[in-house]
């Protein structure tokens, strides 16, 4: 569809990451794509793999993975997985619903090698 | 030392950015815009000259017009009497936020009370690009089979509304209504589906009160109303 699009959206964001943080080295990137999102996985990888082996860290690895669709109801609140395409409520019924996980694209984090002293992060 | 940095980042794209603009702009013109989208063939010109001969004496209308090739749409609904003004995409496959910015030059929004871009003949692509409208309407039409819906699931959860065209053909392509409403209702309950056939004109006064009440609820009131 537009995978090389986003493939380039997603590597400015990591850019942008990166750039404003005290890291060295990229190491690996973790992206959810929506399971609803309309992309499709193997293009947007290799339109990213494209972009990372262009890159400052040309062994970074890319590790996608898909996120399921996640709809809440809002007449009852609960959260489920439809199956298949039954968008309605599986609890009381309502067609009411609407997706809070699946639809996009998300970078989830990133593994950097970090500088010395870098004392952000609990571990 | 190796660290994971969490994000959980949506990802924008530049075409997203610019829709956030375009739909800042409609709303400070107060004109309402409609975004249709569906298979070539489908009626979405049909639709628009329709439209165009019915409500020009309530609405200050005008078209963009998005094909691969040609003028023949947008000279078509010029002729039903709305301005239009054609994009070709040259192969692209979806109109994005950033050829709608250069198409708008054409117009003066504050002039128009509702504005129609008619997207490239494609149920995947328009889907995924954001032009800033207020509404999206997904035409669908009979002999294209009554399971559209549920192939092109995407496409139709994201529709304000769905015009199934051509139902005078429905009976010879064996075509069901009642299935196409079940998909609809399957993806999304409350999605209304207008029958319509632009050739023989029934069913479209659904669509015509569909767009005044749209329009209604997003533009400014109209000055002639």
């Amino acid at each position: 569809m537009h995978e090389a699009s986003l493939a380039r959206a997603l590597w400015r964001q990591v850019e942008a990451e990166m750039a404003c943080r005290p890291a060295r080295r990229l190491l690996a990137m973790d992206v959810a794509i929506g399971a609803f999102s309309g992309i499709e996985a193997e293009s947007l990888e290799f339109a990213l793999d494209l972009l990372v082996r262009e890159s400052d860290w040309p062994d970074a690895e890319v590790r996608l993975r898909t996120e399921p669709l996640t709809m809440v109801c809002t007449a009852c609140g609960r959260e489920f997985a439809p199956e298949g395409l039954r968008l309605a409520c599986p609890a009381c019924g309502s067609a009411d619903t609407d997706p809070v996980r699946g639809t996009d694209l998300r970078l989830e984090s990133l593994d950097v090698e970090t500088e010395d002293a870098e004392t952000h992060s609990p571990r | 030392m190796p660290k994971r940095i969490r994000l959980d980042k949506a990802i924008v794209t530049e075409n997203d950015r610019l829709a956030a603009r375009l739909a800042d702009r409609y709303d400070r013109a107060g004109v309402l815009v409609v975004n249709l989208m569906s298979s070539p063939g489908a009626g979405k010109t049909s639709l628009l000259e329709a439209t165009a001969r019915r409500l020009a004496d309530r609405f200050r209308m005008a078209a963009i017009e998005g094909d691969l090739a040609t003028d023949r749409d947008a000279r078509r609904i010029i002729d039903a009497g709305m301005p239009c003004r054609q994009i070709n995409t040259s192969g692209g496959c979806h109109l994005n936020a950033k050829q709608v910015i250069q198409a708008l030059d054409a117009y003066r929004l504050h002039d128009l009370d509702i504005l129609f871009i008619e997207n490239v003949g494609n149920l995947v692509c328009p889907a995924a690009f954001d032009l800033g409208e207020h509404r999206r309407v997904v035409v669908s039409s009979t002999p294209e089979g009554d399971d559209k819906p549920v192939k092109y699931p995407v496409a139709f959860r994201l529709a304000d509304c769905v015009v199934l065209n051509k139902t005078d053909l429905a009976e010879a392509a064996g075509f069901s209504a009642e299935a196409f409403r079940a998909g609809v209702r399957d993806i999304k309950a409350d999605l209304p589906v207008l029958e319509v056939s632009c050739k023989t004109g029934e069913g479209l006064t659904g669509w015509f009160q569909w767009v005044a009440e749209a329009r209604k609820a997003v533009g400014s009131p109209a000055a002639a109303e």
